[in-house]
């Protein structure tokens, strides 16, 4: 069996999933395991069977929403959050096909946001976002609604000094 | 009289307030509901200056470095200010401050690139801590303030949420503790606070704008199973819940969603609760009209 991967993701962070004895009560109780092409515990199956690129591939490490209903539930607390960030940092540094794009697009403007103001802006986030998805009337009416009942700011926050800011952070890797 | 100076000065506790951007935008409500109620309450509640976005789910998710130096910065502002306590509304952002806190207390390594970039270690002496206990505590303190019997025909489904709800060594929070006092609170108001169920189910805020499906079936069995247990309106303890609760309501069916700080305010009468339930998408105010409430 291939070791290669497992010992690569083992190395990548503090994750014990060589515990896992496959209870699959992290599955069992997870919000949005629906839309996940393999559980929790099968992704750790395959890591530990070498199973690379599938896993890389997989819808699971995006959907995973980070509620911590698994880890909370987990008798040997398999920390399942905290590999599905490792797992996406890889997917994201071996530039492998992301099977959700939307969702990647996503945290992509929400940090483009952070790293220019030190703040989010909501508006300005959900704007950028509905362009770079191409999905501009989805949920167009709520936000309408929204905007008309004053719940947006309608100017961006920020910190007192953002180019300093964006200049430290985006050189720290 | 000694008890009573040390209440006094407890009461004048100045309390460092980490608001986190959502609070300043769509989550507007908690925050004025949260800060007129504390200053009723004698709670002194000062903005931590400069604060940034801790992160949130997308640093963590795609940068995990910058998961650690996003709360990092926010926490060597306040240990810069001599903070011991910095609280924070919202759930997510606590967890966020709590993780970069341990894991960087944790290793040198990761510590010494902190300073790096931000000019110091974080030490540990600011604790990130939730702002429900202390209002709470204070509130049944001072309860002869707020009108016995002021909320008779509340029939209240409180909602906690996923990070409310863990162990605390899974996320740092103490959800558990304060239910007993809110519990005790709400039926000193004459409120019922009901058990129904879905409590501690999350309600897939994290994926509401990219996987709307998702949150859409979570949030309608939410408003469903509140609603079969007699609920007439749902209570929340985030912002990220209370919006996915209202954006994805499910028409009819949809309960109205208070924030704990509003029915603190409400309870306290005062003047703003108003202007902030004009706000809300599912409207309360036909609730509250009925049962004379505000």
């Amino acid at each position: 069996m291939n070791r290669e991967f497992q010992e690569q993701v083992a190395g990548k962070g503090d994750n014990s999933f060589a515990s896992c004895f496959h209870c699959l009560s992290c599955g069992a109780g997870c919000p949005a395991i629906e839309l996940m092409d393999w559980r929790p515990n099968q992704v750790i199956r395959m890591i530990q069977r070498g199973m690379k690129k599938e896993v890389l591939e997989s819808r699971t490490i995006w959907i995973c929403i980070g509620c911590f209903n698994c880890l909370d539930q987990c008798p040997n607390r398999v920390d399942i959050p905290s590999l599905m960030d490792t797992l996406r940092h890889m997917a994201i540094e071996e530039g492998v096909r992301v099977p959700e794009p939307g969702i990647l697009a996503f945290h992509k403007e929400f940090l483009r946001q952070v790293s220019n103001r030190g703040r989010v802006f909501e508006v300005g986030l959900m704007m950028r976002y509905k362009l770079a998805t191409r999905s501009f009337f989805q949920d167009m009416g709520t936000g309408v609604r929204m905007m008309l009942k004053g719940r947006f700011q309608l100017t961006p926050g920020r910190v007192e000094n953002p180019r300093e800011f964006k200049e430290k952070l985006g050189g720290s890797s | 009289m000694k008890a009573q100076t040390l209440r006094a000065l407890e009461s004048e506790r100045v309390i460092s307030f980490y608001p986190g951007c959502s609070l300043t935008s769509s989550a507007r409500e908690m925050m004025e509901s949260y800060l007129e109620v504390a200053s009723f309450f004698g709670l002194r509640v000062q903005t931590l200056e400069d604060w940034n976005c801790c992160g949130s789910t997308p640093a963590h998710s795609i940068r995990g470095w910058w998961g650690l130096v996003l709360p990092a910065r926010n926490l060597l502002l306040a240990e810069s200010r001599g903070i011991e306590e910095l609280m924070t509304l919202c759930p997510s952002c606590f967890v966020r401050l709590w993780d970069s806190r341990e894991k960087l207390l944790a290793d040198e390594q990761k510590n010494k690139r902190i300073q790096d970039l931000w000019g110091a270690t974080v030490r540990g002496y600011t604790r990130p801590v939730f702002f429900l206990e202390s209002l709470l505590s204070v509130a049944s303190e001072k309860v002869e303030t707020l009108a016995p019997g002021s909320f008779r025909g509340l029939r209240i489904a409180p909602y906690y949420g996923c990070l409310l709800s863990r162990q605390r060594w899974v996320t740092g929070l103490d959800g558990h503790s304060p239910r007993k006092a809110l519990g005790d609170l709400l039926r000193r108001l004459e409120a019922q606070d009901l058990k129904w169920g879905l409590e501690e189910q999350c309600c897939g805020a994290g994926l509401a704008v990219t996987k709307p499906e998702l949150s859409h079936r979570l949030v309608a069995s939410i408003h469903r199973y509140a609603r079969r247990a007699g609920a007439n309106c749902l209570v929340v303890f985030c912002p990220l819940c209370h919006m996915n609760l209202e954006l994805r309501a499910p028409g009819q069916e949809a309960l109205p969603v208070l924030y704990v700080t509003e029915l603190l305010a409400i309870a306290a009468g005062l003047p703003h609760a108003q202007h902030w339930l004009g706000r809300h998408l599912v409207d309360p105010k036909p609730l509250l009209n009925q049962l004379r409430i505000a």
